[in-house]
């Protein structure tokens, strides 16, 4: 408990951004980064620079959480880009919970994946902690039948 | 003709080509360029950029014995500098010469 409470404002007002504004699954909203009534002192403090730890921290935590994480541009039920699509409609061909964070939203997030796994580009997905590659593997995957093996042992949603 | 700046000058997908020829010694690179398809969509909507997304459909030796992830990252490592430059997305095949007799055109 105490650790939390030390752990610094920018660093967890970040989190906090992060898993309403973004995270899949739970409410999002697109209302605190654009919102002009917030005054400034409310906003969300950007520690792009000197937060590079505590954001792979957040990317090494979400893979490690979520069985299956995808970051994408848009979110599953509503993609904003054709790879981003493909990759979620592959997977949801599995009964599988599927976690996912918009990279459009977050650039930090963005850059800070791309960093993580070395790859340079979106959707890139993670089962169980590793990391799959983006759209086109997942579907070659798909079809070769290794995506159903990989999956096996994640537990559907209820 | 001169050929001067030629460099920058040239396409993207014709480095593009160059490049994986020089580097993954390819046999086969069928590169398309699928920008247009994507020239709407969000995170394309501020750039006026060309030549920023493409289908690619490489073969070479080189890939014997490669899994995917690494086939692509080392396609994405010849590509670095037109990552960093504007290209956005290259969906890729990546096959050995054996993967691709012989129904596979």
């Amino acid at each position: 408990m105490a650790t939390i409470l030390f752990k610094g404002i920018a660093a967890r007002s970040l989190t906090t951004r992060l898993t309403s504004s973004s995270y899949y699954g739970m409410r999002y909203t697109t209302k605190v980064s654009n919102d002009t009534d917030t005054h400034d002192d409310f906003k969300p403090t950007n520690k792009v620079e000197n937060s590079g730890t505590s954001l792979s921290s957040i990317i090494e935590q979400d893979v490690k959480d979520n069985p299956v994480m995808i970051y994408m541009k848009g979110v599953p039920d509503f993609p904003q880009c054709g790879f981003s699509s493909l990759a979620v409609k592959v997977l949801k061909q599995y009964d599988v919970p599927l976690s996912a964070r918009n990279i459009l939203q977050d650039p930090e997030v963005k850059d800070a994946v791309k960093a993580f796994s070395h790859w340079p580009t979106f959707p890139q997905v993670f089962i169980k902690g590793e990391f799959i590659g983006g759209s086109d593997i997942v579907l070659s995957m798909h079809q070769s039948g290794e995506l159903k093996e990989k999956l096996k042992d994640v537990v559907s949603k209820q | 003709m001169s050929f001067r700046g030629t460099t920058t000058l040239l396409s993207r997908a014709t480095r593009i080509q160059t490049k994986l020829q020089s580097s993954l010694s390819a046999t086969v690179i069928e590169l398309d360029d699928v920008s247009y398809q994507h020239a709407g969509h969000a995170a394309m909507k501020e750039s006026s950029e060309q030549e920023t997304h493409f289908n690619l459909k490489i073969v070479s030796e080189k890939f014997e014995g490669v899994n995917l992830v690494k086939r692509h990252r080392m396609v994405y490592e010849v590509l670095d500098d037109e990552l960093k430059s504007g290209l956005h997305a290259l969906s890729i095949i990546a096959k050995t010469p054996k993967e691709i007799t012989p129904e596979v055109k």
